[in-house]
């Protein structure tokens, strides 16, 4: 985790005592025109408005374009490229295989030198749930929710580097400059709960995956829709959410006597000019910044969620210090804490919320690009990030928000089922898997395979591409993925490009 | 865009449309398709923006409004204003304008005293004099560098997977500065950033203003650790060029030239051949750095040296030609024998030194060189290893932390000197790339190199190292060749691995031809040269080689060169060998079967654009000419005062800078796609003036603002009506007819962009810092430097006077922007703005509210008010007219100051940062 400083107001205030966070928050919020706190704290009075940020141009008409399957996404992404084959897509013919040369019929360009003896699934797979659903041991916790999950085993990248195999996955397009999935779906729909962004990023702590925020971006778009990045469990888990360090200056009285100052002479100023809606939207724009303050620090605060649930997630109370070395116990933890986050954010109406696992592609590896040893890195990443989805997918289920929540599980391509000529594998472009869950989806499924081997897919001339993922993401959202587009330079981008087909078997 | 589809190609055939990655449009595409197809029988007018730029008639306006009229931008407003029925508005206050002009013009509000100089002065041109006082300050150049740079996206990092720092693109960013402040024509504005080293050799500008080429992203990764011999490096190269192009043809003609990528454009008239035309203009350059002369004398010196170099040199090489055909058939069997070793060497087996091998870093290894003899070293040079074992391949076994010594007692026991010493820290993995130590005049015979961590290789670790190389003195001979090496240990494993590899002569990117045995063979054919050699060519080859020499040391002896990273041929080794060494010969383009680099269709050469009215689409360069002819036949095509794109795209984008929206809204797209002119005369009047007016920048922006419509009012609602002695309503304004006020019949207002919020605060709080120029400021930490650096600039200490300088100046990096200015909607370096997004949101708010920054300088704000003393009344006075530029209202001004009693001076100053007043100009 990176440290950063202590906000002041958590230290004490400069008024008559010290003041815990939560009092500050109450007093000073509390001089906002008396807003009703239980309602912006708990979430449901606003869940089911359409509220709009203040200053958002309209959205894009006509939307939804049919009714919606689903209102909320979660999109995991491993970064590093996970690897498909020894966690996910089964292929016996490769342990019969196991050592021998590999031959892959045809010239293969490996991005480093991948075409080392064919190797063996790193770990065992067993069959779960009613639909025999076959899953390595490294992510078996999903064995629990394995008859929600719909697999596709053919995906296909463009290239087999990371950094634009990256924005491929996370924006449809290979080079920056590209509004995020998440980005879109802000875009179009909205959000739920002003008092809250609309598009929540939770990056792995130990640093951003390739691209790092290009990955997230608004682009062209307007910027309220970027990701905002939350890193929940820091005392200041949003960018600026509270004074920074030299502000101690700033306390509950002062910022209630300020707002208050500002919103009077901001009227005046407004009232003056009352041509340019802009200056009202600004005057909007403070309340709803102080309304952040309440919520975001409450919607990440896990210290009342029952030992139970902590449990399901894999979270620890009270986790101490970790091992220096990667462990399982770590990177469920904190993976876990990600997880839950997602979820209170989601129950107050969040979006869509982006969950990173893996930090940029060096070393030691906290992250998916196994080249050296892929039981190393790829085992405890798993057992985290498995842990962690089969929580959540359980513990949204049991709230009855599951049949309108999507999952997407995705990573920027696959590795290859030859070594490395040791214990690692190569990157694949050619083939990997995504899974998803949740509203809409077809559980206990599996569409689009892969060869004998993991190496393409089974029918070549039929592989899913990203633009296929996102357009039926977006199709169980209610939008027409065709049709939600973005005048930029003299083009109408859309997430998918020029690509993307609804995939109908993955649709319940 | 072109991808490693092979057989997997996703070919949906029932999709009967060409579909590429860059275009989009459904049914608009399908209907343009129609209506362009339509359009093709008559011979129909050319689009607007193509079409021939003349001056336009100027209209007559109605005298009731002719009164008001202060230059002809206003003829062309009114005229329309008067067709529609609307009323222009009255003239701004002074408060008003002079703090509009000041943002406007320099990006820094007008301090008090300004205000003041500028209210009182009564003379009828004041408005014009501070207007060309503005003009010519260096805060303008600042400020409008600023606008130039969001369109051709600079950035001071790469960006994409690492995100590496680009040290050196900073001189672009100056020299943008300084054209703009120098009023730079602006054809040879135009010229300069296309082909400057060739149409201006020897200026400094020339040189720096080729930054343009390189100032988008660059995959790294991509191209440093992938050869152009792999489809993803081509695709990385592809692109790059890509870039290139659209940055030269979006920024300087206002044209979606990627839209011809894969097809021909489908709404303009771009063909597809014509798009790789315009890639085999960058098909010999790549990013990276060169080094030139700041000072055009020194320049010239090192011209004629190299010059004089150049001659003395062939003719030495006649002489010898005449010297070997008398040499004989011996000589032909040298020569076999040395080619034949120079292609072993080339690929050499003989890697380098390799330890032995451990199973933790944390061991000492050494390894030396006996020189023979106590020299007085100038120089060593560690190359390091390339071995593909594990995928590590560039930089196998360099040593994460080590130090170089030299002595003269082989133990190293006594009177050891300390060259380089890098065991504090972990050092970046250099790959190939060689690593040079300044000897710094110590002597000793024996130069040790010892690893204190080893580098990894799998679960286990080495030191590996592929040359040593030492330098005598100022000589450039390698004293260490073919020198006995010792070695605490060595895995011993011939050929690829043993001690003697260290001082072979060979190493990844070793110049052909280095190693030992092959010196034996070269000293053989020199020898056989000499014994043909007659006196009289020996005088002469004697005296060549003493100008030589002089002619070198000349060389030496001038003031070190300058680096600047710039679009240029490029010379290096491993995956990213760039051009150089083939002579800068452009690569070959080909046109892409749907932008597919495997689908590779007929061979283009050099071209651009057919559609523009009047002017060739031909560039006059014959396939010998060097590369730089082809930039430069585009540099002058785009400068032609023919290119009607060319004056009409920067008329605008002038335009749109001063009143918030251009007369096209779509800077960067004047094509079928983009909208329609507001004022199609006025832009075309603004274009000519450019065009037909010595290309000064300077004097169309003064026509601009010293004109009435840009001195209105931003809101008539609140000013009584000129003439009719009534106030004015809304709808009787335009309010009702153009609420958007697309007309202009008022100003609008404008929300401060980024930079001048930042520049703003920084000024208003008395710590700005005004030094121009040079390497960025970082406002940020960087950790883990050594692999993706992480920029964090939450650690950064906002007290720091080395980051109080103007926005203009600071470090930008692409990946993770800074996150007070992207809430505030500074232009992303990741793609071309021409116009940046305006958003209002609560996480602005909470930036402003709560950045380290803004806390900063309202403290420091509060600190400079106190210290010029006075009632706090009077300081709370002074802090409005600081911050806004004009008092508050009597109610206002004393909640503000009792509000500053109660809380303090910063937090007062903290609520005026915050007021939308602030934020805005009126």
């Amino acid at each position: 985790m990176n440290p950063r400083h202590p906000s002041p107001f958590h230290a004490a205030g400069a008024g008559p005592g010290p003041l815990s966070r939560r009092e500050f928050l109450w007093q000073s919020g509390g001089g906002l025109g008396g807003i009703a706190l239980a309602s912006l704290l708990g979430g449901e009075g606003l869940l089911g408005g359409a509220a709009e940020p203040a200053g958002a141009p309209a959205r894009p008409p006509g939307l939804p374009h049919h009714p919606p399957r689903a209102k909320r996404v979660i999109q995991m992404f491993m970064a590093g490229a996970a690897s498909h084959i020894d966690l996910f897509d089964y292929k016996p013919d490769l342990i019969r295989h196991d050592g021998k040369p590999s031959d892959f019929g045809e010239h293969v360009e490996a991005f480093q030198d991948g075409l080392g003896p064919w190797m063996k699934p790193v770990w065992e797979f067993k069959p779960h749930g009613q639909s025999g659903r076959m899953l390595s041991e490294v992510v078996e916790d999903l064995g629990e929710v394995a008859d929600e999950l719909a697999f596709v085993h053919n995906m296909v990248g463009k290239t087999g580097v990371h950094s634009q195999a990256t924005l491929l996955q996370a924006t449809g397009f290979q080079l920056p400059g590209f509004p995020g999935m998440g980005s879109w779906v802000s875009y179009g729909l909205g959000s739920m709960n002003e008092n809250l962004p609309a598009f929540v990023v939770l990056p792995d702590h130990r640093g951003f995956a390739s691209n790092g925020p290009k990955n997230w971006d608004s682009a062209f778009l307007p910027s309220q829709h970027a990701g905002t990045i939350i890193y929940p469990g820091s005392e200041t888990p949003i960018h600026d959410l509270f004074p920074a360090k030299g502000g101690g200056y700033v306390n509950a009285r002062s910022e209630r006597a300020a707002h208050a100052l500002m919103e009077r002479i901001n009227r005046e100023h407004a009232a003056a000019r009352p041509s340019d809606g802009r200056l009202d939207a600004r005057i909007r724009s403070y309340e709803l910044a102080a309304r952040m303050q309440l919520a975001a620090p409450e919607a990440m605060d896990l210290s009342r969620e029952p030992d139970a649930i902590l449990d399901l997630y894999g979270i620890r109370r009270n986790p101490g210090s970790w091992p220096k070395e990667i462990n399982a116990a770590e990177e469920r933890d904190y993976f876990g804490r990600k997880c839950l986050v997602a979820r209170r954010l989601l129950e107050r109406g969040v979006r869509f919320v982006q969950i990173w696992s893996g930090n940029d592609n060096g070393f030691p590896r906290r992250n998916w690009d196994s080249h050296e040893d892929v039981r190393r890195d790829h085992g405890p990443l798993a057992m985290g990030f498995a842990r962690g989805a089969a929580g959540l997918i359980q513990d949204l289920r049991q709230r009855g928000l599951l049949e309108d929540t999507v999952i997407l599980w995705t990573t920027e391509f696959g590795r290859m089922p030859s070594s490395q000529g040791g214990k690692g594998r190569d990157h694949n472009p050619y083939c990997f898997t995504n899974w998803l869950c949740g509203g809409g989806i077809k559980g206990g499924v599996a569409v689009g395979e892969s060869d004998n081997w993991g190496y393409k897919p089974l029918q070549r001339e039929k592989p899913t591409l990203v633009y296929d993922i996102h357009a039926t993401v977006l199709h169980l959202l209610g939008i027409r993925h065709e049709k939600l587009t973005f005048r930029h330079n003299g083009v109408d981008r859309r997430l998918t490009d020029v690509h993307g087909e609804v995939i109908r078997d993955l649709l319940a | 865009m072109p991808s490693i589809q092979s057989d997997i190609g996703f070919r949906r055939r029932r999709r009967a449309l060409a579909r590429c990655t860059f275009c989009a449009g459904g049914l608009a595409l399908v209907l343009c398709l129609l209506r362009a197809a339509g359009l093709q029988g008559g011979e129909p007018a050319p689009w607007w923006s193509l079409a021939r730029l003349e001056a336009p008639a100027l209209p007559a306006v109605p005298a009731r409004l002719a009164a008001g009229v202060r230059n002809p931008v206003d003829l062309f407003i009114r005229a329309r204003l008067a067709a529609e029925g609307i009323e222009p508005s009255p003239e701004a206050g002074r408060e008003t304008l002079v703090r509009r002009l000041f943002l406007d013009l320099t990006g820094l509000p007008p301090t008090p005293a300004e205000i003041d100089r500028f209210v009182a002065d009564t003379k009828p041109d004041a408005y014009e004099r501070l207007v060309d006082r503005l003009l010519d300050s260096p805060r303008y150049g600042e400020r409008w560098a600023r606008h130039w740079l969001d369109v051709v996206h600079y950035g001071d990092t790469h960006g994409y997977d690492k995100d590496k720092p680009r040290p050196n693109a900073w001189p672009y960013r100056d020299y943008v500065i300084r054209a703009f402040n120098e009023d730079r024509p602006y054809g040879r504005f135009i010229q300069e950033q296309v082909a400057g080293d060739v149409l201006f050799p020897g200026t400094r500008d020339g040189i720096e203003a080729l930054g343009f080429i390189s100032a988008g992203p660059w995959d790294f990764i991509g191209h440093e650790e992938v050869p152009e011999s792999k489809i993803d490096g081509r695709v990385a190269r592809h692109l790059d060029r890509d870039d290139m192009v659209v940055n030269t043809v979006q920024t300087f003609n206002s044209l979606t030239v990627q839209c011809a990528q894969c097809h021909n454009h489908k709404f303009d008239p771009i063909t597809q051949e014509e798009y790789y035309s315009l890639q085999a203009v960058f098909a010999a350059v790549d990013r990276t750095n060169r080094r030139y002369d700041i000072d055009p004398g020194v320049a010239r010196s090192r011209a004629a040296l190299e010059g004089r170099i150049q001659s003395l040199a062939a003719r030495r090489k006649e002489l010898e030609g005449v010297i070997e055909g008398r040499a004989g058939p011996g000589l032909g069997e040298l020569n076999s024998r040395i080619s034949a070793l120079e292609k072993s060497s080339a690929g050499s087996a003989a890697v380098g030194y390799h330890s032995a091998i451990e199973k933790g870093p944390e061991v000492a290894k050494w390894v030396q060189v006996d020189l023979g003899g106590v020299m007085p070293l100038g120089g060593v040079v560690l190359h390091p290893c390339h071995d593909d074992f594990n995928g590590i391949g560039d930089g196998f076994g360099f040593p994460v932390r080590y130090r170089v010594e030299v002595s003269a007692d082989p133990e190293f026991k006594s009177g050891t000197l300390v060259l380089a010493d890098f065991t504090g820290a972990d050092v970046p993995n250099p790959g190939v790339r060689p690593q040079g130590i300044e000897g710094e005049g110590k002597s000793g015979r024996y130069v040790r190199v010892t690893a204190t961590r080893l580098a990894p290789r799998q679960n286990d670790f080495i030191f590996a190292l592929a040359e040593l190389e030492v330098r005598v003195g100022a000589g450039r001979t390698n004293a260490a060749l073919g020198r006995p090496v010792a070695a605490l240990d060595s895995i011993e494993a011939p050929v690829r691995w043993q001690r003697s590899n260290l001082t072979d002569g060979w190493y990844p990117g070793a110049p052909a031809g280095s190693g030992l045995e092959l010196a034996g063979v070269r000293a053989e054919r020199t020898a056989l040269l000499a014994r043909h050699t007659r006196p009289g060519e020996r005088v002469e080859l004697e005296s060549i080689d003493g100008q030589l020499a002089e002619a070198r040391q000349g060389v030496g002896r001038l003031p070190a060169q300058s680096v600047a990273y710039v679009g240029s041929v490029h010379t290096g080794s491993g995956a990213f060998t760039g051009t150089g060494a083939s002579g800068g010969k452009p690569r070959e383009i080909r046109v892409l079967n749907r932008g597919n680099l495997l689908k590779p269709g007929g061979v283009v050469g050099p071209g651009t654009l057919s559609a523009v009215q009047g002017l060739p689409s031909r560039l006059e360069v014959a396939p010998s000419d060097p590369e730089g002819a082809r930039r430069a036949a585009l540099a002058k095509w785009l400068s032609d005062p023919r290119n009607s794109l060319t004056w009409r795209s920067i008329a605008n984008r002038l335009w749109q800078q001063h009143f918030g929206r251009g007369i096209v809204e779509t800077p960067n797209d004047f094509g079928r796609m983009g909208a329609k002119p507001s004022h199609p005369e006025l832009l075309d009047w603004l274009a000519v003036q450019l065009r037909d007016g010595g290309e000064s920048i300077k004097k169309l922006q003064r026509i601009i603002v010293t004109s009435a419509t840009y001195r209105q009012v931003s809101d008539p609602s609140t000013h009584p009506s000129h003439g009719a002695g009534r106030l004015a309503t809304e709808a009787s304004r335009g309010g009702g007819i153009d609420s958007d006020n697309r007309l202009l019949w008022r100003m609008n207002r404008r929300k401060l962009d980024a930079e001048t919020v930042r520049d703003s605060l920084l000024s208003v709080a008395g710590d700005l810092d005004l030094t121009m120029g040079g390497p960025a400021f970082q406002d940020f930490v960087v950790d883990k430097p050594e692999h993706s650096p992480h920029y964090e600039y939450h650690l950064h200490d906002p007290a720091d006077p080395k980051s109080h300088r103007r926005s203009i100046y600071r470090f930008i990096v692409r990946s993770q922007p800074q996150p007070f200015m992207a809430a505030l909607d500074c232009a992303d370096p990741s793609m071309q703005v021409g116009r940046r997004n305006e958003s209002v949101s609560p996480l602005q708010a909470l930036a402003m509210l709560n950045d380290a920054l803004v806390l900063r300088m309202s403290s420091r704000f509060a600190e400079k008010l106190e210290r010029s003393g006075g009632s706090l009344a009077s300081k709370v006075e002074r802090a409005c007219r600081e911050a806004l530029g004009h008092p508050l209202p009597p109610g206002d001004r004393k909640a503000l100051a009792a509000y500053a009693r109660e809380h303090g001076l910063e937090n007062a100053c903290r609520v005026l940062f915050n007021l939308n007043e602030f934020s805005f100009v009126d």
